[in-house]
């Protein structure tokens, strides 16, 4: 390989076809008199501008499209040279960082000599060593295209922002259960908004038997076994639900308080007096109408009831998970629109509730296309307030543009699946933690179940990785209707 | 059959050349030739009607280039193709690169055993000088010979095109061999038609390819007066031929000794069977077409060289460029 151009922080290395490189490989440009090397990842590959080459194929096609037959001698073995030059190739590469020693440093203000620098692939492992991508909670990814293994560190994703995205059957879910599943491991605590059902079963092998996350995984079905009690409901979290999930406007969210304190001093909150109360309270009548549909929403949901008995499940799954690791599934499979923000509203506010009294030291937060059930103005809340509190949130979808614009530049780790479309690709591009170029030409080309690591996690050098496999029983499988056809 | 003398010549003056320095140069040779004629142009066109009886075409051309020049000398490479249209189809065999390490240490001998195998004579080595910029050419007229040699020798009934004319008694024509050549085809029943691409010939001070009369084609004119300056000597008559519409008229020389009805049926044998288009045939082209060296292959015969015969590559200065900036473009501009 040769240096060849260098503009900006991209370089241009030529490369002959006995030299194998491909996109997302790093490269290490040597300059010995230097004393100092660029690592270099290849983000794009191109056919070398060889002068000649059009009319060598043009010429070889002269007879209305058909090979015109013949025979070559060619005494002094000059082909091989003439194939050699032709499918040189051109590796556009992105500076990564300046290596100086032991020292990295991610800096491109320096030119390699052209005719001096050495050029070498840089193996995963020695650029992990290198960038120090290591620690004491290794969370294994997968392997990378040299069949290294890509190792992760949990504690870096502790405390982060972090999104999961690729177009559909990629395996983003596979990553995100990965994740989690090695978190828990660890002794986090996790909760998982799981919209399709998927990840009930985490505690089972693939073949049905119990793993070792069985007893760490606790799934709660709203209206199922996830039921809330009036009395054990904090008020400040139903109003919540009332103003966020139900749109109750202001007006009637004080009377609302207001009915609500007089039964609490009462001691008669249940579903029964709170509709009589409503009834018979002395308000506007627009008000009472506004209540009473708010009501009638909140009992036909079935996640609220009188009974006090089995209704703290959320919280004891919680104080488990606190002492020995675990996952809260909150399954929103089969629930509806309105319900799912309920229940979605509510978990939250127990969470911040719990959070600010330190009963809870800190929850990872898994969150399958939020923007199904994820109120405009909680993002914004969840990747600032409630980082403060210890949520810290996972994103997982396959539409990148309903996350907004703002999110992707505070996500700290981007997990990044294939992505054909180049809207989705400009979206997922404006994260700050990486160029544009580098994100829509790898991504581009991504095979299903490789994941582009760009991030903290890999001390902002993007790699690429086949996501392990993992030996839990998957319930994400589409249902199809001609699937026993055969 | 392979030119086997070329073969060997080229590796042996390869080996002279081995660990020495080399300074690339992609600059294409390029022969002058400026003597211009008067003669006389029959305004009087001869209609073609094509004929399509099936006869092969086949053509031969080669190209030579300096790839680089060494301490002592220059490295070219010659390349020939022979192309031929036989069932509607095209074939061909390409000979080379040869690639020579040419000095004017070596050049006569060189040129000297190379004439002998394929002119059959060595007389033109004594009776003309040597010029080393234009060994390449000369080698290359060699290969060219022996291929129009060759084929004239395998072929029957068909027409052989040559690129330029049929001139002789130039130092790589020597008249023997060309008659040589014309005879054998026309033993074997093939005519030969050599097109040239530029031509000095003039008619009532006109290129005889620019003034032609409206007429449509195809047709040829024929030509007459023209007495080359001895020794060479011409074996073809000259003709304008106007194949098809457009601006583009050849110097077409047809092998004099043959009646000129067949001059004219060959000239017809070529529109029915071969593809013309702006008056050239395509077998002839694509005969240039296969033996032209493109930069891609100058690039893949330095390679080849610096690394078979661990030639080091050094960049002397350039004189136009150092002196005349960016006002120095070189000699092919100069």
């Amino acid at each position: 390989m040769k240096l060849y151009k260098k503009e900006g922080n991209i370089l241009q290395i030529l490369s002959f076809p006995n030299e194998t490189a491909e996109k997302g490989d790093y490269l290490l440009v040597e300059d010995a008199d230097a004393g100092k090397a660029l690592i270099a990842q290849v983000i794009d590959m191109q056919f070398a501008s060889i002068p000649g080459v059009l009319e060598e194929l043009l010429r070889s096609l002269p007879d209305g499209g058909e090979l015109i037959q013949g025979e070559d001698f060619d005494p002094l073995e000059i082909a091989p040279h003439i194939t050699y030059i032709q499918d040189a190739s051109l590796l556009i590469c992105k500076i990564r960082a300046t290596v100086e020693g032991e020292n990295l440093t991610p800096s491109s203000s320096w030119l390699p000599s052209r005719s001096q620098s050495t050029i070498k692939k840089l193996p995963i492992p020695t650029l992990l060593k290198l960038a120090k991508v290591d620690g004491k909670l290794p969370i294994i990814l997968g392997s990378t295209k040299d069949a290294s293994p890509l190792t992760i560190d949990a504690s870096s994703l502790d405390g982060r922002l972090n999104i999961i995205t690729g177009k559909k059957e990629t395996g983003k879910s596979h990553l995100s259960k990965l994740l989690m599943l090695n978190l828990i491991g660890y002794g986090a605590t996790v909760v998982v908004f799981d919209l399709n059902g998927e990840y009930h079963s985490l505690g089972m092998t693939s073949d049905g038997k119990r793993n070792s996350y069985y007893d760490k995984i606790h799934v709660l079905t709203p209206a199922q076994n996830f039921k809330v009690a009036l009395k054990q409901l904090n008020l400040q979290v139903l109003l919540g639900i009332l103003i966020h999930a139900l749109h109750l406007p202001g007006t009637s969210a004080r009377e609302f308080r207001r009915i609500w304190q007089s039964l609490k001093e009462r001691d008669m909150l249940t579903l029964h007096e709170l509709g009589e109360a409503i009834r018979n309270w002395h308000c506007n009548q627009h008000v009472r109408d506004a209540l009473f549909s708010r009501y009638h929403a909140l009992v036909n949901s079935g996640f609220f009831t009188d009974e006090t008995g089995g209704t703290m499940l959320l919280e004891e799954y919680l104080f488990k998970a606190k002492e020995q690791g675990g996952a809260i599934i909150i399954n929103l499979r089969n629930t509806s629109t309105i319900d799912r923000q309920i229940v979605v509203e509510y978990v939250l506010g127990k969470l911040v509730e719990l959070l600010t009294s330190w009963k809870l030291k800190a929850v990872f937060l898994f969150a399958e296309e939020a923007h199904l059930y994820l109120r405009e103005t909680y993002w914004d809340d969840i990747v600032t307030r409630m980082r403060h509190f210890g949520i810290f949130t996972t994103f997982i979808t396959n539409q990148p543009d309903t996350i907004r614009e703002h999110i992707y530049r505070q996500a700290d780790n981007i997990f990044l699946f294939n992505f054909t479309n180049e809207h989705d690709l400009e979206v997922v591009s404006r994260a700050a933690r990486v160029d544009a170029e580098t994100v829509k030409s790898i991504a581009r080309d991504l095979p299903p179940h490789y994941c582009l690591t760009l991030g903290k996690v890999v001390k902002d050098f993007p790699m690429v990785a086949k996501v392990k496999a993992l030996d839990v029983k998957t319930m994400g499988e589409t249902r199809l209707f001609f699937k026993n056809a055969d | 059959m392979l030119p086997q003398r070329l073969i060997q010549l080229s590796l042996h003056t390869l080996k002279t050349v081995q660990n020495n320095t080399i300074q690339l140069n992609q600059q294409t040779i390029q022969q002058a030739y400026t003597e211009t004629h008067t003669i006389q142009l029959n305004p009087k066109p001869i209609t073609l009607k094509p004929n399509r009886t099936q006869t092969t075409i086949a053509a031969v051309d080669t190209s030579n280039m300096k790839i680089g020049e060494t301490s002592t000398g220059i490295i070219a490479a010659v390349r020939g193709a022979a192309i031929w249209k036989q069932n509607k189809h095209y074939h061909y065999t390409r000979l080379g690169p040869f690639i020579f390490h040419i000095t004017e240490e070596n050049k006569r001998q060189l040129y000297q055993t190379l004439a002998t195998a394929y002119l059959n004579t060595n007389d033109t080595v004594h009776a003309y000088p040597l010029n080393l910029t234009q060994m390449p050419n000369r080698i290359a007229n060699l290969l060219e010979k022996w291929l129009q040699t060759t084929l004239t020798k395998t072929l029957t009934n068909s027409l052989i095109l040559f690129d330029g004319s049929l001139t002789a008694g130039t130092p790589d024509t020597p008249m023997p061999l060309m008659k040589e050549i014309l005879n054998t085809a026309r033993k074997r029943n093939n005519t030969v038609l050599a097109f040239s691409k530029m031509t000095n010939l003039r008619a009532n001070g006109y290129l005889i390819t620019d003034a032609l009369p409206p007429h449509k084609p195809p047709y040829m004119l024929e030509t007459s007066g023209f007495k080359p300056k001895p020794p060479t000597v011409l074996l073809g008559d000259v003709y304008v031929a106007k194949l098809t519409n457009g601006n583009y008229a050849f110097r077409l020389d047809i092998d004099k000794e043959i009646p000129h009805e067949q001059k004219i049926e060959a000239a017809q044998k070529l529109l029915g069977n071969d593809h013309i288009q702006q008056s050239y045939p395509e077998t002839l082209r694509l005969a240039h077409i296969l033996c032209t060296f493109t930069a891609n292959e100058v690039i893949a015969m330095q390679h080849f060289t610096t690394r078979r015969y661990n030639l080091k590559i050094i960049n002397r200065p350039d004189m136009h460029r150092l002196l005349f900036g960016p006002y120095g473009k070189g000699d092919m501009n100069a």
